[in-house]
């Protein structure tokens, strides 16, 4: 293990986020140490004096990854309802888009060519993608979207 | 949180919004604090790390958006750019420092003494 990649454990000590968001902070960290190291070294230093001065100037790794750790650390009030309920809602909405009001399939068929189908399908992934900037997130909430869909087309109880 | 940690915080995010502002293109963590401390003569010298907590939660706020540059086999860099709303919030945090230190100074009688 490097000097670069200890410092990088000391800060990852801190994280308990999911692993593409770790990856990302300290693929960005070390590209910020081995900068300072760089330049360190292009000034004169050794490469063991380079990476003590880049390290001091760093600041404690712990601190950072505890600073860091708090700013990305659980969603807002905001985020938890976004992403609670907008595949329940797109789910509703093609639910409604499908069944006649007496609770028969009637359109489950032709809604699969009404734009309206696509649409809904489209920001059940597209906006918490926007919102969160996370692929995974908004897969999840995708599948949550199909599986209520799904589900609440197979099952009787669930017409109304 | 004492005062001291919410001015530091503060503080960051407006002169890390202004630079961005100024320079106007792209800037990495790294060449931001460089920038930052030679504009300042070596005065501001905060410890490096402590930038990246703020820029991410700029980049939270919608006041910065983030891009990865860098070729393969190149050093890759996030690359960060103040957005409208950062703008926005740079002239209202610009007006309120104006504003405070205008008063302070009123305070400390410094615009009477020499």
């Amino acid at each position: 293990m490097s000097d670069v990649d200890c410092v990088l454990a000391r800060i990852r000590t801190q994280l308990k986020l999911d692993s593409e968001t770790e990856q990302e902070i300290l693929a960005e960290i070390r590209s910020h140490l081995e900068e300072a190291v760089a330049q360190a070294q292009a000034e004169g230093l050794d490469e063991a004096q380079a990476l003590a001065r880049a390290s001091a100037r760093f600041g404690v790794e712990e601190e950072v990854g505890r600073d860091l750790q708090a700013t990305h650390a659980g969603w807002g009030t905001a985020d938890a309802v976004v992403a609670a309920a907008l595949p329940v809602l797109c789910a509703l909405i093609l639910r409604w888009l499908a069944f006649a009001p007496d609770g028969t399939a009637a359109g489950w068929l032709q809604v699969l060519s009404r734009p309206v189908f696509w649409i809904v399908a489209l920001a059940a992934l597209l906006l918490p993608l926007v919102r969160f900037g996370r692929w995974r997130y908004a897969l999840a909430g995708w599948a949550i979207f199909w599986a209520l869909t799904v589900i609440s087309v197979v099952s009787p109880a669930l017409r109304w | 949180m004492a005062i001291q940690e919410q001015m530091r915080k503060g503080t960051t995010t407006v002169i890390v919004l202004n630079l961005l502002a100024e320079v106007d293109r792209p800037m990495y963590g790294y060449e931001i604090i460089q920038e930052l401390e030679a504009r300042s003569q070596g005065v501001f010298r905060f410890r490096e790390g402590l930038i990246y907590p703020r820029l991410h939660e700029m980049e939270q706020d919608g006041l910065l958006r983030s891009e990865w540059q860098g070729e393969a086999g190149e050093r890759r860099r996030k690359f960060y750019t103040i957005t409208a709303e950062g703008r926005r919030r740079l002239a209202e945090e610009l007006q309120d420092w104006r504003s405070f230190s205008l008063t302070v100074n009123r305070l400390l009688g410094s615009e009477s003494r020499p």
